[in-house]
């Protein structure tokens, strides 16, 4: 997502990982583990001109 | 669209539809039977782990509350001012579209866009019920039903994770955005390609 971001023409892209994420049954939980899931907080800007 | 990435857009095509219905589905249950169980989180206790301000939680309306299901706080970084327009993207039962109307206040204007038209009323009756500003519209992400350069700020919860075309999804809210607009959302990625069996697993895209 920071790369579409980016690719779109926004400026100033910022990403932190959400703390305290996660799925509720614990099948899900191990499955996105696994995949590396994460939620994040992404941040951005329209350049002006 | 080159002629690969066109065969492979009309082979996902029938997917996306079950997905998108589904996606609905699910997310107007959560609206419904908010009691119910689910893969993720939800309700006071999801927004309490995100750090959503207990003051907020107590005074929207609680219907508002008990059917959130975002992954995170976009509040955390939007830095509202009174009297801008915000776009909050996939709004669902409205909580992230009241506490930007606070924010905003009575100068400033809440525009939801969400694919269940039950769910834009719904977020419509909660934000009435609380006395602030927020029309919400049906549409989908890819194709936003707004102006070019009409909104300063958008924010958005959990949602475009939900999208086939994320893409075009982040080009749409580049187009909507003024110059100088910003954005802040939260929403689930992964470090690794999902496996096929979960792209065409609805229900596991879905949630």
């Amino acid at each position: 997502m920071f790369g579409l971001l980016e690719s779109a023409g926004f400026t100033r892209v910022r990403s932190t990982i959400v703390p305290g994420f996660a799925f509720r049954k614990e099948s899900t939980r191990d499955a996105a583990e696994s995949y590396g899931v994460k939620a994040v907080l992404l941040t951005a800007e329209k350049p002006a001109t | 669209m080159t002629d690969l990435a066109r065969v492979h857009a009309e082979e996902q095509a029938p997917l996306e539809g079950v997905i998108k219905g589904e996606v609905m589905r699910m997310y107007q249950e959560v609206a419904e039977h908010p009691d119910g169980e689910f893969h993720f989180y939800h309700g006071r206790q999801a927004a309490e782990m995100f750090g959503y301000e207990r003051a907020w939680l107590d005074r929207a309306p609680p219907g508002a509350v008990a059917s959130f299901a975002g992954v995170g706080n976009p509040h955390l970084r939007s830095r509202l001012q009174p009297g801008e327009v915000v776009l909050d993207l996939g709004s669902g039962a409205g909580l992230d579209s009241i506490i930007a109307a606070w924010q905003v206040g009575p100068t400033g204007r809440v525009i939801g866009v969400d694919l269940n038209p039950t769910m834009c009323r719904k977020a419509e009756a909660h934000a009435a019920a609380e006395g602030v500003r927020m029309a919400c519209h049906e549409g989908r992400m890819e194709d936003i039903p707004l102006p070019d350069a009409s909104v300063d700020v958008v924010i958005s919860n959990g949602v475009i994770n939900l999208s086939f075309r994320k893409r075009t999804v982040i080009r749409e809210l580049f187009r909507v955005l003024k110059p100088g607009g910003r954005l802040s959302i939260t929403d689930i990625v992964s470090a690794k390609q999902l496996s096929q069996s979960i792209v065409n697993d609805p229900k596991l895209w879905a949630s």
